[in-house]
C-alpha cells in the first residue's frame, strides 16, 4: 500500500530538489566563463539568464519547502527524478535563447541527451556555434556521466548523514566504493579528474599534430575527452570524430570511451593496485564475449558489402563503430546516413545488438549492461546443471565482481525484471518510430540508440522529426539512464497523491 | 515523408543529368545518399569552408558545407533550417592556401568550389568518404560576423535577476538561524 505523501513529505522533496538545482546552476558558470573569455557577449548573457533562473528556482524551492523532517528512503528516488526534470527544463534555457534550436522541445531534447550521456542532438548549424554554447553541451554530458546527484553530493552536502545514500543509489550508481557515500562520490571525481587531465592532454597534443591551432586543439581535446569519457557522443563539429581523419586520434578516443564504460569500482580496484580485477571481473568477461559476437556480425555484413577493400580501413571502421555502440558512446567516423546507404542491414543489426547490451554497470554507460547479461547466462546454465544432477545435490554458481559472489535467486529476479523492462522499451520505441512513418530498421536503430543512451544515428533523428517522437525519445533516454526505478517512483508518488490513503 | 520523396526526386534528377557531364556538379546530400553511383567519378562540389584547414605534410583536409548555412549561418542571424551537411576534401597544401576564411561563430567561411575524384570509402584515407580535389577556387569571400546582444536578451536577464534576488531574499529570511 502506498501512503499519500503528507505536506511535510512534499517539502522534503522540494527542499532537496532546490539544493540540487543550485548545483546544476553552478555548472553554468563554466560555459558562462568560456563565453566571457572568448568575448561572446550574447552567449554570456544567455548563460547568465539561465544561471539566475536556476538560482531563483533553487532558492525559491528551498524557501517554500523549509522543513526539519529528515530525508528518508521514500523521498530519495522522487528527489532524483524531480531534480532531473527541473535540471532538464532549466538547462534548456541558454540553449533555447541561443537561437540554434527549432523549439524549446528541441532544446530539452539536447539537455536530456547530454545529461543521460546519449549524444543524439537537434541543435542546428553546429559548425557555427559559439564556444560557450559548445562548452555547455560537454559540461552537460560530463556532469551527466558523473551523475548530477553525485556532483551535488560532493559540492553541497558537507557532512550530511546516511539519508543521502537514498539519493545516490537512484542514479544507478549503487556500488559503494567506500563506506561513506560522500567519500564514494568524491572518489569517483578523483578518478574522473585524473582521466580528464591525461585524456585531454593526449587528445590536445594529437590535435595539434593533426593541424589544429593551439586554442582550437585544446578546446577540441577537452571536448572530445568529455564526450568520450562520459560515453556521451557529442563532438564539437557536425562531422563528429570523422573531422580528424586520424588513426591515432581514433585509438585515443577508443581508449577513453572504453575507460569511461568501465565500472567505477573496477577503476577504483585498479587505481588501488589490484590489476587482476581487469582479468577476473565478470562484467568485463561478458563485454569481451558480446563484443566478439557483435563485431563478427558487423564484419560479416561489411565484408559482403565489399565497401572496404583494404584490411586496415575495414578493421578500423568496424571496431570503432561497434565499440562506440557497445560502450554506448555514439562517436562515429562515417556519416549517419552511411549506415543505411553503405553499411546495410546486417552491420546495423550488429550495432543494434551491441547497443542493447551496453557496457558496465555503475559507469557512465547505458544499456542492459554486462553484469545483467552475465547473471542471466550464469543462472540459465545453473538451471541446466540442476536439471541434469541428482535431486539431492546442491548446485550453486559464483561470479566475480570486485569480490566473489554467490548467485542468489532474488538477484536473478531483479536482473530479469530490469532486462525485460529494457527490451520492452526497445520494442515500444521501435514501434513508435514505425508509427511516425520510418522504415523498421531505421526506427529500431535510432530508437535503441536513444533508449540505450548511445547516440549513434542512421539519419532518422533530425530537427524535422515529429514532435511526438522527440517526446518518446526524451522519455526513453531518461528511463534508460535511470534504469526505470526512479522515474516510476515519481509516477507512483504522483499517483499516490491522487489515489493514496 | 513528403520531404524524403522530394529528396529522392532530386537524387534521381541529378543522377540522370549528371551521367552525361564529365565533372558533375553535385551536393553532399546526393553523394551521401547515392555513394555507389558516384564512387570514383570526377565531381564538382561547392561549399563553405568551416573550422580550419588541417595540414598533413603536403596534403590538407578541408571541410566544405553545402547546407542552408553556406550563405548565412545562424550566427549571422539566419533561422535554423536543419543540420549541417558537407564533405571532407583532400587538397594539395599549396593549392589550399587560396582559402583564408573558415566558418565558425565569428566567421562566414569562404565558399569554395573544388573538382576531383569522389571516394565513397577512400582506401588511402582510412576508409573515409572524401573528394581528392585537383582544382580549387574561391567562389565567394568569407566575412567577419558581428554579434551585438539585442534588447530582449537584456530584458530576460533583468527578469531572471529580479526573480533570483527575490528567491535568495526569501530563503535568507526564512532560514533558521543557529
Ligand atoms: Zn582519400
Amino acid at each position: 500500500m502506498m501512503l499519500r505523501p503528507t505536506l511535510e513529505d512534499h517539502k522534503v522533496v522540494g527542499f532537496y530538489t532546490g539544493r540540487i538545482i543550485i548545483g546544476v546552476g553552478a555548472l553554468m558558470v563554466l560555459p558562462l566563463s568560456t563565453s566571457l573569455l572568448f568575448a561572446e557577449w550574447k552567449t554570456a548573457i544567455d548563460f547568465a539568464t539561465g544561471l539566475l533562473a536556476c538560482l531563483a528556482a533553487g532558492f525559491g524551492l528551498q524557501a517554500l519547502c523549509l522543513t526539519h523532517q529528515e530525508l528518508r528512503r521514500r523521498h530519495g528516488l522522487v528527489i532524483v527524478s524531480t531534480s532531473w526534470v527541473l535540471a532538464t527544463v532549466l538547462g534548456a534555457i541558454p540553449f533555447y535563447l541561443s537561437g540554434y534550436f527549432g523549439s524549446y522541445l528541441d532544446a530539452i531534447f539536447d539537455v536530456m541527451s547530454g545529461l543521460t550521456t546519449t549524444g543524439l542532438f537537434l541543435l542546428q548549424d553546429l559548425d557555427h556555434v559559439p564556444n560557450g554554447l559548445n562548452m555547455w553541451r560537454f559540461v552537460l554530458t560530463f556532469a551527466g556521466g558523473q551523475g548530477i546527484i553525485v556532483i551535488a553530493l560532493t559540492a553541497l552536502f558537507k557532512g550530511v548523514g546516511g539519508g543521502i545514500y537514498h539519493l545516490y543509489s537512484g542514479e544507478g550508481k549503487e556500488d559503494r566504493l567506500l563506506p561513506n557515500v560522500i567519500q564514494t562520490a568524491r572518489t569517483i571525481w578523483v578518478v574522473s579528474l585524473g582521466w580528464l587531465l591525461a585524456g585531454t592532454a593526449a587528445l590536445t597534443v594529437s590535435a595539434l599534430a593533426l593541424g589544429q591551432e593551439p586554442v582550437r586543439a585544446l578546446l577540441h581535446g577537452l571536448w572530445v575527452f568529455m564526450g568520450a569519457f562520459s560515453t556521451g557522443g557529442f563532438a564539437p563539429q557536425s562531422y563528429n570524430t570523422m573531422w580528424y581523419h586520424s588513426l591515432v586520434f581514433e585509438i585515443l578516443c577508443v581508449i577513453i570511451f572504453v575507460a569511461g564504460s568501465l565500472n567505477f569500482a573496477v577503476h577504483w580496484a585498479v587505481w588501488t593496485g589490484s590489476r587482476a580485477e581487469l582479468r577476473r571481473n565478470v562484467e568485463l568477461r561478458s563485454f569481451a564475449v558480446t563484443l566478439g559476437i557483435f563485431s563478427l556480425i558487423t564484419a560479416i555484413g561489411l565484408a559482403r558489402s565489399g565497401l572496404y577493400t583494404d584490411a586496415l580501413p575495414f578493421v578500423r571502421k568496424t571496431l570503432y563503430l561497434v565499440l562506440s555502440g557497445h560502450t554506448t558512446t555514439g562517436f562515429g567516423t562515417i556519416y549517419a546516413r552511411s549506415l543505411v546507404t553503405q553499411w546495410g542491414p546486417l552491420p546495423m543489426l550488429g550495432i543494434i545488438g551491441a547497443m542493447i547490451i551496453g557496457a558496465s554497470s555503475c559507469s557512465t554507460a547505458g544499456g542492459i549492461k554486462g553484469i545483467r547479461v552475465a547473471i542471466i547466462s550464469k543462472s540459465f546454465l545453473q538451471d541446466v546443471r540442476r536439471a541434469l544432477s541428482p535431486e539431492s545435490s546442491v548446485i550453486t554458481s559464483r561470479y566475480h565482481h570486485v569480490k566473489d559472489r554467490m548467485l542468489a535467486d532474488d538477484t536473478v529476479r531483479t536482473v530479469l525484471m530490469i532486462t525485460i523492462a529494457f527490451l520492452t522499451m526497445h520494442a515500444i520505441i521501435t514501434v513508435a518510430g514505425v508509427m511516425a512513418g520510418y522504415p523498421v530498421l531505421e526506427a529500431g536503430f535510432d530508437g535503441v540508440s536513444a533508449a540505450s543512451n548511445t547516440g549513434l544515428s542512421c539519419g532518422l533523428t533530425a530537427p524535422s522529426m515529429p514532435d511526438f517522437l522527440k517526446v518518446v525519445y526524451v522519455l526513453a533516454m531518461w528511463l534508460g539512464r535511470m534504469e526505470f526505478l526512479a522515474v516510476f517512483a515519481l509516477f507512483g508518488w504522483i499517483w499516490s497523491v491522487v489515489r493514496g490513503r | 515523408m513528403k520531404r524524403s520523396l522530394f529528396m529522392l526526386l532530386i537524387v534521381a534528377v541529378c543522377a540522370g543529368f549528371s551521367s552525361a557531364a564529365a565533372a558533375a556538379d553535385v551536393s553532399s546530400t546526393v553523394l551521401i545518399e547515392e555513394p555507389a553511383v558516384w564512387d570514383g567519378r570526377v565531381v564538382t562540389f561547392t561549399g563553405e569552408a568551416v573550422g580550419e584547414a588541417m595540414v598533413r605534410g603536403d596534403e590538407v583536409w578541408l571541410h566544405l558545407n553545402d547546407d542552408a548555412y553556406a550563405g548565412g549561418s545562424i550566427a549571422s542571424g539566419a533561422l535554423p533550417q536543419g543540420y549541417n551537411s558537407g564533405l571532407a576534401v583532400v587538397v594539395d597544401a599549396e593549392d589550399a592556401r587560396v582559402v583564408t576564411v573558415f566558418g565558425d561563430y565569428r566567421h562566414q567561411g569562404d565558399v569554395v568550389e573544388v573538382s576531383g575524384v569522389f571516394n565513397a570509402a577512400c582506401p588511402e584515407h582510412g576508409g573515409d568518404m572524401d573528394v581528392h580535389a585537383t582544382g580549387i577556387r574561391v567562389v565567394r569571400e568569407g566575412a567577419v560576423l558581428d554579434h551585438a546582444p539585442g534588447t530582449s536578451s537584456f530584458v530576460l536577464l533583468g527578469i531572471a535577476f529580479a526573480a533570483a534576488v527575490t528567491a535568495v531574499g526569501a530563503y535568507l529570511i526564512r532560514r533558521p538561524r543557529d
